[in-house]
């Protein structure tokens, strides 16, 4: 197949990407012959555990393959490209490929794989079935973070909401069946919107003579960008086919509606899963419910899936309504990041999990706001102001897939010591278990975006791109940056400070084990924090060119 | 001493090599080598600090790799650029001192531009550098003795050490963004030392107020960052195209409106100062620094009185053209701010009986009338303040620590020390338990009185050359209402630091029958315990007096500089007069013998005052304060510090309460709603179930069925037999007959 310029094929013809998303597959295949020879729970952890490690390869040679800098036809090339017609009658082709947007989630996955794969080390029930859900999901979120057909794409979003649900209904905690069920609905109910809207999309440019699902040759219709064999932009067409439908004469004759339907159906699509406000209600309830190992690849990696898919089709199929309707998504936004603030303090005489799992939703609001912000009027704002925005976003989702997976972990490693997640049955454990403390408040103090940790470059970034599009949003949200410390301060007190609970004496500190899995997070963190150019380098240039578009009133 | 210039980098890493060794390799276990390591690199730092002091003192620089020297490339392209846009003429004496050693990298990249980040050396870097290093290596030493008796005396080592470097790197960074970044890991340091003894509920209490509080000072300083950022297009300092003290940047951005009719300028200045306000502990975000007392007293010295705190006027020093572009605005509120905080915590300083707290209002004071010096135009008095105060309020601390070292020795609170030790380090610290120390212990008493006499403004020490430079600026400027309330805290301070100082070391010691502190959170322990050992230890000590040798060093070096630390800047045009404004670049103020007569006479004033006032006061220590029984109601007021933390508790600590249940609530509120959204959902589907189930799924079966039956009805009745055909037609025709006549024909 003939590529354009702006996409680039594996520079040693492999297909790193098939591979990528094959091996953890392969990965089911060996615990499903561990059961059919009835190896012991203890291989098949090893031998999982061991597994991860061919993903997380495979995507640094990826990295390696991959140039940040490349850019060709007005946005960063997509690289590693592998392209084959699949289901010819509706022009669906197998389109695997990275840019800047997606390999650093790429490598965000494949890192914290291992992590979610020794935080169950601890588990003996159905193990082996345990294990192949958790390769499932990891394929499934891979998958979705390099598929660039929306059939693929599409199907790889929806599928990683199985293993995740079976995940959270057969190992959670008590209230599991309640949680697991409202987090598929609500997700699976989310993204009827875009699957309808993908219909129409497909619809109207096959009436343009451009029959397709590729999500960049759409996102480029979108950003005006020149696509071979299709002349107008998204929005024209779009316009054009409800015209020829009559929807026009009916609802009237405004190209932005149209758009602004489909930037409805996307953004809540995706706003579920990244948990924005008001659409957040599901995630307490699913990370605390969810074992731990569920805990750490929802927090830490699918509720990136929103915002990557946020960054992926959002901003370009619809940059006029998404410009258009920046102060509403700045807004929530800012409401998910003190409401979060304020349920983590809410919680911080109660459910350790639960805490956790606000802060979450007030970081991902943070991200909210750096997309809001990259999309939203004035015009004039500096380019680099929104292409910052985005980098910030980039680091942002790193950064917190990072902490809120070292947290998770350490509150399952708590747990496993204790046996409650009550924040009022701790206290003093800092004097018999000082390294689980430094540990646990390195992780704490990563994810409450102190500097010289990843954190805080992702909010810095953030609130410097928000400031020249929506300062008074940003001017605000700094009342989460306050009270989220307040409640991670107090969760730390609450478990290491002040004399010791009588009930733990015997408690013993991190096991090297533990220690050891969490090393390479922190030292990521602390590596991200004091030099974060090879992060950001990644994402730089993509974004640079992607946020090029708002510097038009497009609306 | 080039070789000083190109190893500045160093001066913030071996600390932090000290930290990273002490917390990562076996010496942690050791806690004289983990001390001893951490003062050696400490002591290299210095010597390097010193050596880069004098370096820049020489005028040597460092231009790409070069050492030239600055007074011969003067008219070079940055500095000229300054001058030629007249920022000296335009505002006063301050020209930006000329950087001696730039080196930076890129950091990250930022759309088409990248982010560089580096290091930045000038003259006043220099000397913060040499200020820093010096107390923090006394610091260091005295901290091996007095922490000697904690299991954990390694850790606070690498504390300490992670601290001085992360205080040094803001010193040196070359732009705000790593200021900011150093800025907060100072904060950490802060928040650990503070809570150093976690078991304490106050401690750790303490540590989570001075985060927060700072935090909100913080995070609208970032705000000052990201503002100034988008304006500028970068957060490097330099006068340099694109660079935040470019002059045709600061003409803009103090002639353009921002927001709320204020210019970018001040907008900027005032969210910086913001920085400032929760750093250096400025009215109304001082509230932290008094509690951060709980930390141990090495931590109060260095942190919470020499550096840390002055972080939040070396900001503004540091961002000065910012506050200049304005016109004024900016600074007029900076002046206020500072003043105001000057008199407010000298006020509360009056009535305190905790050795500690006495001198934390004192450094709130203190560092109000930086600020305020700052707000006035005294750029290089208050940095002149800045490093005498460093170095005599280090001192006073250190002595206060030795105080209360030895009074934790005495035999009552000894005693009291088994039951409680919150309530028994409280007692010790409290000064009417104290009393004629001078004697027991001879070199804190002279340590202490050189400090003390330099804080309260004598000549000639320190302080009072420091303190009358900003007076003189006051005055010289016009700046009535800041100068009378300058001089109303300085005669203040003159005041309480009397009191202090003949409480603690003349009189009768008190401490045989201490006032004992009650600590409403005591550990419920068994007393009798306590009560074996109290014999024993009378029997065997009596009371046993001692200065650590270590400790007492440590006094030493930093009184020698509370003696002498005034003569870096005189004010007389003497060979070495003026040395600091000609080493800055500044203009030299005059020396002003009325503004310095008023000075002495205050500072006299205040001491005679003190000394007369509380003659013959607490001959035991259970008694009254003599302000406390000629005006109680005052007393009761600044004792308590004008209830401002009883304010905050029932003001924004309840708000925070409530808008936590209040989105409790909300997502409660959200949940019902989908939970709704599910339970409608599902009766739609049970209902479409029913209609299905009946109508469509019942009612075709049933139709079926129907149509089954009456086929097999309708079978039976084909028999084939003739005579049962005639009958049914028989019956047939009698139906419709019947039919017929009774419905259709009525």
């Amino acid at each position: 197949m003939d590529l354009p310029a702006y996409l680039i094929p594996s520079p040693d013809g492999v297909p790193w990407l098939t591979l990528l998303v094959l091996s953890p597959l392969v990965g089911i295949l060996l615990v499903g012959l561990s059961a059919a020879l009835r190896l012991d729970d203890r291989v098949v952890r090893l031998g999982a555990t061991a597994w991860t490690g061919v993903p997380l390869a495979i995507a640094l040679v990826v990295w390696s393959r991959f140039d940040p800098t490349a850019s060709a036809g007005g946005q960063g090339a997509v690289q590693l490209v592998e392209k084959i017609p699949w289901i010819q009658a509706i022009r669906v082709d197998y389109f695997l490929g990275v840019d800047g947007l997606s390999l650093p989630l790429v490598l965000l996955t494949t890192v914290i794989a291992p992590v979610a794969m020794l935080a169950s080390w601890r588990l003996s029930d159905r193990v082996k079935a345990h294990y192949a859900l958790l390769l499932l999901l990891q394929t499934a979120m891979l998958g979705f973070f390099v598929a660039l057909d929306f059939f693929f794409f599409f199907i790889f979003w929806e599928f990683s909401l199985v293993p995740a649900y079976f995940l959270i209904q057969l190992w959670g905690r008590e209230n599991r069946r309640y949680a697991a069920f409202k987090f598929f609905v609500y997700t699976m109910a989310g993204s009827i919107g875009m699957l309808l809207l993908f219909q129409v999309i497909y619809l109207s440019v096959r009436q343009a003579g451009f029959p397709t699902f590729d999500l960049i040759a759409l996102g480029r219709l979108g950003l005006g960008l020149p696509v071979e064999g299709v002349t107008g932009t998204f929005r024209d067409i779009l316009f054009a086919y409800m015209e020829q439908l009559g929807v026009a004469n009916a609802l009237g004759r405004y190209p932005l509606l149209y758009t602004s339907i489909a930037f409805w159906a996307i953004f809540i699509a995706f706003a579920i899963k990244l948990a924005v406000w008001p659409f957040h209600t599901w995630l307490p309830d699913a990370y605390a419910e969810a074992p731990v190992a569920g805990s750490i690849l929802l927090s830490a990696v699918m509720s990136k899936m929103g915002a990557y898919g946020m960054l992926r089709i959002m901003l370009p199929f619809v940059p006029d309504a998404s410009q258009y309707f920046a102060p509403v998504m700045g807004a929530l936004a800012l409401v998910g990041i003190v409401a979060g603030a304020f349920g983590a303090l809410a919680n911080v005489g109660g459910d350790l999990k639960r805490l956790i799992a606000y802060t979450s939703i007030n970081h991902m609001g943070y991200v909210m706001l750096g997309i809001a912000a990259a999309a939203a009027l004035p015009g004039g704002a500096a380019q680099d102001s929104r292409a910052i925005a985005l980098n910030g976003v980039m680091v942002q989702l790193v950064a917190h897939g990072l902490s809120t997976a070292a947290l998770f972990y350490l509150a399952g490693a708590l747990h496993a010591r204790t046996d409650t997640w009550s924040l009022n049955d701790f206290g003093g454990l800092r004097v018999i278990a000082p390294t689980f403390a430094g540990v646990m408040g390195t992780a704490m103090f990563a994810n409450l975006g102190l500097p010289g940790l990843a954190g805080f470059v992702g909010e810095f970034f953030i609130f410097r791109g928000a400031w020249a599009t929506l300062p008074f949003f940003t001017a605000l949200a700094t009342i989460g940056l306050i009270v989220t410390a307040l409640a991670l301060l107090l969760m730390f007190q609450r478990l290491f400070l002040g004399p010791l609970n009588e009930r733990w004496k015997g408690l013993t500190d991190l096991r090297p084990a533990e220690f050891w899995t969490m090393m390479p997070l922190l030292s990521l963190l602390l590596l991200i924090g004091v030099y974060p150019g090879p992060l950001m380098s990644l994402a730089n240039t993509t974004a640079t060119q992607l946020v090029a578009v708002f510097q038009r009133v497009l609306s | 001493m080039a070789l000083f210039l190109q190893l500045a980098w160093l001066i913030p890493a071996l600390p932090l090599l000290g930290c990273a060794l002490i917390t990562f390799t076996p010496l942690r276990h050791s806690k004289p080598a983990s001390g001893w390591t951490a003062i050696a690199l400490m002591l290299l730092a210095t010597v390097l600090a010193v050596g880069l002091l004098a370096a820049t003192a020489q005028g040597l620089a460092l231009r790409e790799g070069q050492v030239v020297s600055l007074a011969e490339s003067h008219g070079a392209e940055e500095h000229g650029a300054a001058k030629e846009h007249g920022m000296g003429e335009k505002h006063g004496a301050f020209a930006f001192p000329e950087p001696n050693l730039v080196q930076r990298i890129t950091w990250a990249p930022t759309g088409s531009s990248v982010f560089t980040m580096g290091l930045y050396v000038d003259t006043p870097v220099a000397a913060i550098l040499a200020m820093v290093t010096i107390t923090s290596t006394c610091i260091h030493l005295f901290s091996l003795g007095y922490m000697a008796a904690n299991a954990r005396q390694s850790r606070f080592f690498s504390f300490i050490s992670l601290f001085t470097a992360a205080m040094l790197l803001m010193s040196m960074a070359d732009n705000l963004l790593l200021f900011f970044m150093a800025w907060e890991i100072m904060g950490l340091c802060s928040y650990l030392l503070i809570g150093f003894l976690y078991e304490r509920p106050q401690a750790y209490r303490a540590a989570v107020k001075a985060f927060i509080v700072t935090r909100i000072g913080d995070v609208l300083m970032l705000l000052g960052l990201v503002y100034l950022y988008t304006q500028a297009g970068s957060l490097t300092l330099g006068v340099k195209e694109g660079e935040i003290f470019n002059p045709a940047f600061l003409e803009r951005i103090g002639a353009e409106r921002g927001f709320f009719g204020l210019s970018h300028a001040t907008g900027i200045a005032l969210l910086l100062f913001c920085g400032t306000i929760g750093k250096s502990a400025q009215f109304p975000l001082h509230v932290w620094l008094p509690d951060a007392m709980e930390g141990p007293t090495p931590v109060s010295a260095l942190i919470h009185a020499a550096t840390m705190v002055a972080a939040g006027v070396f900001l503004v020093a540091r961002t000065y053209p910012i506050f200049l572009a304005d016109g004024g605005a900016a600074l007029a509120v900076v002046a206020f701010i500072g003043a105001f905080t000057a008199f407010f915590a000298a006020t509360i300083a009056v009535a305190q009986y905790d050795i500690k707290r006495i001198l934390a209002y004192s450094t709130l004071s203190q560092l109000g009338f930086m600020v305020a010096a700052l707000g006035i135009g005294g750029w290089v008095a208050a940095l002149f303040h800045l490093l005498t105060h460093a170095f005599f309020k280090a001192l006073l601390f250190l002595g206060s620590g030795s105080v209360i070292h030895a009074m934790e020795a005495t035999p009552a609170i000894e005693r009291l020390h088994h039951q409680d030790e919150y309530a028994a380090q409280q007692t010790a610290q409290d000064i009417r338990n104290m009393g004629g120390l001078r004697a027991h212990l001879p070199w804190t008493f002279w340590t202490y009185t050189a400090g003390y006499l330099a804080l309260a403004g004598v000549v000639p020490f320190a302080g009072f050359w420091s303190k009358d430079e900003i007076l003189a600026d006051a005055f010289k400027g016009g700046h009535w209402i800041v100068f009378s309330v300058l001089v109303v805290a300085a005669f203040l301070t003159a005041f309480y630091m009397t009191r202090q100082w003949r409480l603690v070391f003349f009189g009768n010691f008190r401490g045989e029958q201490p006032v004992v502190f009650h600590n409403p959170e005591a550990p419920r322990k068994a007393t009798h315990h306590a009560d074996e050992h109290h014999d024993e230890h009378e029997k065997r000590h009596g009371i046993h007096w001692h200065e650590d040798p270590t400790m007492t060093a440590a006094l030493v070096v930093l009184a020698a500089f509370a003696v002498t630390a005034g003569f870096f800047n005189l004010p007389f045009a003497i060979p070495g007069g003026h040395w600091l404004s000609e080493l800055w670049g500044q203009e030299a103020l005059p020396f002003s013998p009325l503004v310095a007569g008023i000075s002495l006479l205050v500072a006299l004033g205040g001491i005679a005052a003190g000394w007369t006032f509380y003659a013959g006061a607490f001959a035991r220590a259970s008694d009254g304060d003599p302000l406390a029984t000629r005006a109680p109601g005052l007393f009761r007021l600044l004792h308590e510090k004008y209830r401002m933390d009883e304010f905050y508790q029932a003001s924004f600590g309840r708000l925070v309460a409530v808008l936590a249940l209040f989105w409790a609530f909300i997502d409660q509120i959200l949940n019902r709603v989908i939970d709704g959204i599910g339970q409608i959902t599902l009766f739609v589907g049970r209902f479409n179930f029913i209609v299905d189930d009946t109508l469509f799924n019942d009612g075709p079966d049933a139709l079926a069925g129907g149509t089954v039956a009456t086929g097999k009805n309708t079978r039976r009745a084909q028999t084939g037999k003739a005579q049962d055909y005639v009958g049914y037609v028989f019956a047939g025709v009698v139906v419709l007959a019947v039919f017929y006549l009774y419905v259709l024909r009525r």
